[in-house]
């Protein structure tokens, strides 16, 4: 662990229970996020990572999930660690939307449509900024009902808010106030031309983009230091996606948020992602620096994405596509995923599960061809073509 | 707007079907004995009789005779009541008031109890409170109203004496004003709480049986619309914000669950009034259940014909209320014919 | 491939039919509720085919129960009287045994005869259309407005208190609800590219009704028939408890009626065992219902 991290995700192991079986959805995953710092976390639908972004959050419902093994540390400002697996409930829920975010890969659906979306986003800020939304709106906290505090926090009862509303009707307006300034504010932030019209308005009566603007906004809206964005263009239009990247970006520039950045696009990890983890059937099978990893991709199943990206000039007829299909999850055996998809593929690829190999500079792969036999104590014969051997480098 | 234009249509169409059913009530008077019968008072002489014949043109033709009695229905006069001795229009408000009121109070039972038990079914699917909810649906929708009554009402009222039958005691009644007809009502407005007392004590116990059907079929929609909701993207979102467990369940999930179970509301009112018919004879509730079936028994068909028009129209407007409630909660609705 | 070949390739259209029915009926049994309530079913039609072999049929009219003055009021178990008699020394297993015959005819006919109404107005409304569709579906309306037992009690009433006219009202009563379900499922149909493409063929309409909309729209109907088969004995229960069947019936309702006075009295056996025949009766049908309901139309899930 380097000294300047952020995020540590250890070993960490996600299973589904389902009557036919068991899922080891992620298996053994484990990587570190610096501050500021940009990881893209790519692979196919169905690879874990998802699954492995939902965990950070502790979102994944147990049943029919669990956390099997492995530990998710967040560093505190006061240099302590807290281990989001296994904290308490309370502490999770005061590092969600807080500390870390997530902005989910279809806006409509992510959106309630029962609420306005300002509403929505106001519901941060009552939950992780109540005293300051209290102090901006000039109630002392010692002097705010229970009521007031639940206005504040979107959660009042029809009756109730009514009855306060009518009994102390300065205080709310000047909570109700503060609250839309903020979310007005949040909602300028991300580009909106107008924030109060949004505001009132339901998800159904917004377009796609305007949506995941709203949502955005709704997770960088008390600054936390690690996003997790889940595919967040993938339900947009081509013209729209370019946008909110770069509206992405932009935020991230001026407030120094890490990014954790699902996707299976790989064409999109060159512009925006400082490093990137590749993943497939439930495991990283390869991470580094995005330009070392995208240049000179040391595993097998990283090279064939590559190849599979459709270029300008790639000839007619010529389209490649990875042989095969991911493995089923449920009882799977204990050697390399990729071993029954993989030109490579030799008997101790079949037999054991290899694991990240560092090959210099922070790039690492698991796959046998860059271990040596004496290594693993097999016999030279079982092990797969070595690497060096085809000329593949690491830079 | 076109959620609009759908319910402008329904309320012109209202009167329409109205006119149909008067329709259908008309041809069913034409085989009781006397088509003048409903009209007829028991110590008429047989002049009167001869002169009411003539005013209901007897001998016309049936479409105008139909006319006739259409008239005859929009002056008030619904003819004369045989088991109350009176004309129609003279007891039947008080008879609506005294259903609506045990209408009223079962479905907001059946509201209350229905969602509670439905959202905790949904949020813990598969496991005990939902099968228990599951259970208590099916049996709901498969006893029999009247049975149930009779099953609530030998521990209840025989054995306990907790719940006494009818409406009110005549004491306690009579001391108060009636201006909304209302009992429960009346008596808060008149600030007598041995009234309200004597009031809730009579409406409990058929409020609960009326509305026990009523509470199966709500359950078992609230269950399946908040397992659906609970399934969402949005809930998930909302927990990623941060939100306790309970403000997710109440205000994402429940807030959305709610809408389609609108619609099972208004249908559950239908199960009211028939219900009501059962339950007001149990428990001598003075109400139109009470009133038809001793009608059906002394073969007063003004009575019942009268009945089925007010049970129709109050049937008709609820559930045009209903959805227009339905249309304000659920923006995105698009209607249809 | 030669012509020899061919017949054993070709699996006709009839089989295809059959093995996608048995595949239905296996995933349908899969639910344990649902063979319950088959089971209940099975032992209801046992009850009803048998009955003059479980026991005596009364004469001259087997639907009324034998009076053994001797016995009257008394206790299950006791004089010879498994399920007790009731104040008239009705024997209350019989009405029972008896009353199921009765619940069978009536569930039968009624559904039977409003399904094929329905259908059959509901699909004139869909398949001509506009002026047509439009008179009859206001019909429906008008039909709808009245609460089913209300209008099934006044038609009741007005016809005189009998077992028949109970089912001559809910017949009437009943059939718009299907009609209702076939003309919409028709025009869903009916705007299905399965159907277009027939029309291009140049098949008639009536076959395009026989082949493509009639087997699709079927479903809902199945559904709500097992339901109906249910409901409607409720309902008549219903009816003749407040007193539209004639006295003395063998009919469940009726006895739950009857026993009214003896329960307040501390005699609960008649209302009680009659009660619990129609609460059987309406479980049975449900749990079917609904287990067809999961199979046939997952998308109103209940799980």
């Amino acid at each position: 662990m380097s000294d300047n991290w952020l995020l540590s995700v250890e070993n960490l192991g996600v299973r589904f229970h389902s009557p036919r079986g068991t899922s080891q959805a992620v298996d053994g995953v484990s990587f570190e996020m610096k501050p500021h710092e940009t990881l893209a976390l790519v692979g196919e639908t169905g690879c874990g990572k998802s699954v492995t972004a939902r965990s950070i959050l502790r979102l994944v419902a147990e049943p029919p999930g669990e956390y099997s093994s492995g530990s998710i540390q967040l560093r505190n400002e006061d240099g302590s660690t807290t281990d989001i697996l296994s904290a308490p409930e309370k502490v999770v829920r005061s590092i969600r939307g807080n500390r870390i975010s997530m902005i989910f890969q279809d806006p409509g659906k992510a959106l309630n449509p029962a609420l306005t979306v300002g509403r929505q986003v106001a519901e941060v800020f009552g939950e992780h900024r109540l005293d300051m939304v209290l102090e901006k709106a000039g109630v002392s906290r010692a002097r705010a009902s229970r009521t007031i505090v639940q206005i504040a926090q979107q959660r009042a009862g029809w009756l109730a808010s009514r009855v306060v509303g009518l009994l102390r009707r300065q205080d709310v307006r000047a909570v109700r106030r503060a609250l839309d300034d903020e979310v007005a504010s949040a909602l300028a932030d991300t580009g909106i031309a107008n924030p109060r019209k949004i505001m009132a308005s339901y998800p159904h009566e917004l377009s796609g983009g305007m949506k995941q603007r709203v949502m955005i906004a709704q997770a960088l809206a008390c600054d936390p230091d690690l996003l997790v964005a889940d595919e967040p263009t993938t339900a947009l239009d081509v013209t729209i996606q370019a946008r909110i990247l770069k509206l992405i970006q932009g935020l991230q520039e001026r407030r120094g948020t890490a990014i954790l950045y699902i996707t299976h696009d790989l064409s999109l990890v060159k512009e925006f992602a400082d490093r990137v983890a590749v993943m497939y059937a439930g495991r990283i099978v390869e991470m580094g620096r995005s330009e070392d990893v995208l240049r000179s991709p040391q595993h097998p199943y990283t090279q064939g994405l590559l190849a599979a990206i459709p270029r300008a000039d790639t000839p007619r007829g010529e389209l490649e596509a990875i042989p095969g299909s991911v493995p089923q999850l449920i009882d799977a055996p204990l050697q390399c995923h990729f071993a029954t998809r993989c030109a490579f593929a030799s008997a101790v690829c079949r037999e054991k599960i290899p694991v990240q190999t560092a090959l210099g500079g922070d790039h690492s792969a698991a796959c046998f061809r860059h271990n040596s036999a004496e290594e693993l104590n097999v016999a030279a014969s079982d092990m797969p073509l070595a690497a060096s051997a085809t000329g593949e480098t690491q830079r | 707007m076109q959620v609009r234009d759908y319910l402008i249509r329904r309320l012109i169409l209202l009167p329409f079907i109205m006119l149909g059913v008067s329709v259908i009530v008309f041809t069913l008077t034409r085989f009781t004995g006397s088509p003048v019968g409903i009209y007829a008072t028991p110590n008429m002489t047989p002049d009167e009789v001869a002169a009411l014949e003539a005013r209901y043109l007897l001998d016309q033709p049936i479409p105008v005779q139909y006319a006739a009695w259409l008239g005859g229905l929009l002056r008030g006069d619904l003819g004369w009541s045989g088991v109350s001795v009176a004309p129609v229009t003279e007891v039947i408000g008080d008879k609506i008031t005294a259903t609506l009121e045990l209408a009223i109070a079962a479905g907001l039972i059946a509201i209350m109890a229905g969602v509670a038990l439905g959202t905790i079914a949904g949020v813990r699917r598969n496991r005990g409170p939902d099968h228990a909810a599951r259970l208590f649906s099916i049996l709901g929708a498969s006893t029999p109203t009247f049975w149930f009554g009779l099953l609530l009402l030998v521990p209840f009222y025989l054995w306990l004496d907790w719940f006494p039958l009818g409406r009110s005691t005549t004491e306690i009644f009579a001391g108060i004003d009636h201006p909304t007809g209302l009992y429960t009502i009346d008596a808060i407005l008149a600030g007598s709480p041995e009234a309200l007392w004597d009031a809730v004590r009579h409406l409990i116990l058929p409020a609960v049986v009326l509305g026990f059907g009523a509470m199966a079929i709500i359950v078992r929609m609230m269950r399946s619309s908040m397992v659906e909701a609970m399934s969402e993207e949005y809930v998930d979102a909302a927990r990623a914000k941060g939100l306790p467990e309970r403000v997710v369940i109440r205000r994402h999930a429940r807030r959305n669950a709610f809408v389609p179970t609108t619609t099972v509301i208004g249908l559950s009112f239908g199960f009211l009034l028939q219900g009501s018919v059962a339950v007001e004879l149990i428990f001598r509730w003075p109400g139109l259940g009470q009133w038809v079936t001793s009608a059906i028994l002394s073969g007063d068909q003004a009575t019942i014909m009268a009945y089925v028009l007010i049970t129709a129209a109050i049937f008709m407007v609820v559930n045009l209320a209903v959805d227009i409630a339905y249309a304000y909660l659920d923006r995105r609705v698009v209607l249809g014919g | 491939m030669t012509r020899a070949e061919a017949p054993e390739t070709r699996q006709s259209a009839g089989s295809v039919r059959w093995a996608r029915r048995r595949e239905v009926l296996a995933e349908v049994l899969r639910n344990p509720l649902t063979v319950v309530g088959f089971v209940i079913i099975g032992a209801f039609l046992l009850m009803a085919l048998f009955a003059p072999l479980l026991t005596e049929p009364n004469q001259p009219d087997p639907y009324q129960s034998p009076r053994d003055w001797a016995n009257i009021d008394s206790p299950p178990g006791e004089a010879g009287h498994v399920l007790g008699t009731d104040s008239q020394g009705g024997d209350v297993l019989y009405g029972v045994i008896w009353g199921s015959r009765l619940s069978l005819q009536l569930s039968l006919t009624v559904v039977l005869t409003t399904v094929v109404i329905g259908i059959i107005v509901g699909s004139f409304a869909a398949m001509r259309g506009g002026r047509l569709d439009n008179l009859l579906m206001r019909i429906v309306d008008v039909f709808l407005a009245i609460p089913e037992l209300i209008f099934a009690l006044a038609i009741a009433a007005v016809l005189g208190p009998s077992f028949r006219n109970i089912i001559l009202a809910l017949a009437a009563v009943f059939w718009v609800k299907y009609a209702r379900i076939i003309r919409g499922e028709i025009i869903r149909i009916k705007q299905a590219e399965y159907v277009a493409a027939a029309r291009v063929v140049g098949d008639s309409t009536w076959n395009i009704f026989r082949k493509d909309v009639l087997p699709n729209s079927v479903t809902p109907i199945v559904v709500q028939a097992t339901l109906d088969m249910g409901n409607v004995v409720l309902i008549g229960a219903t009816l003749s408890f407040i007193g539209l069947a004639q006295a003395g019936l063998t009919e469940w309702g009726a006895m739950v009626s009857a026993g009214q006075s003896g329960l307040l009295a501390g005699e609960w056996w008649v209302s009680t065992f009659a009660g619990l025949a129609i609460v059987l009766w309406a479980l049975a049908f449900n749990l079917v219902g609904d287990g067809l309901r999961d199979v046939l139309d997952p998308k109103t899930e209940g799980r």
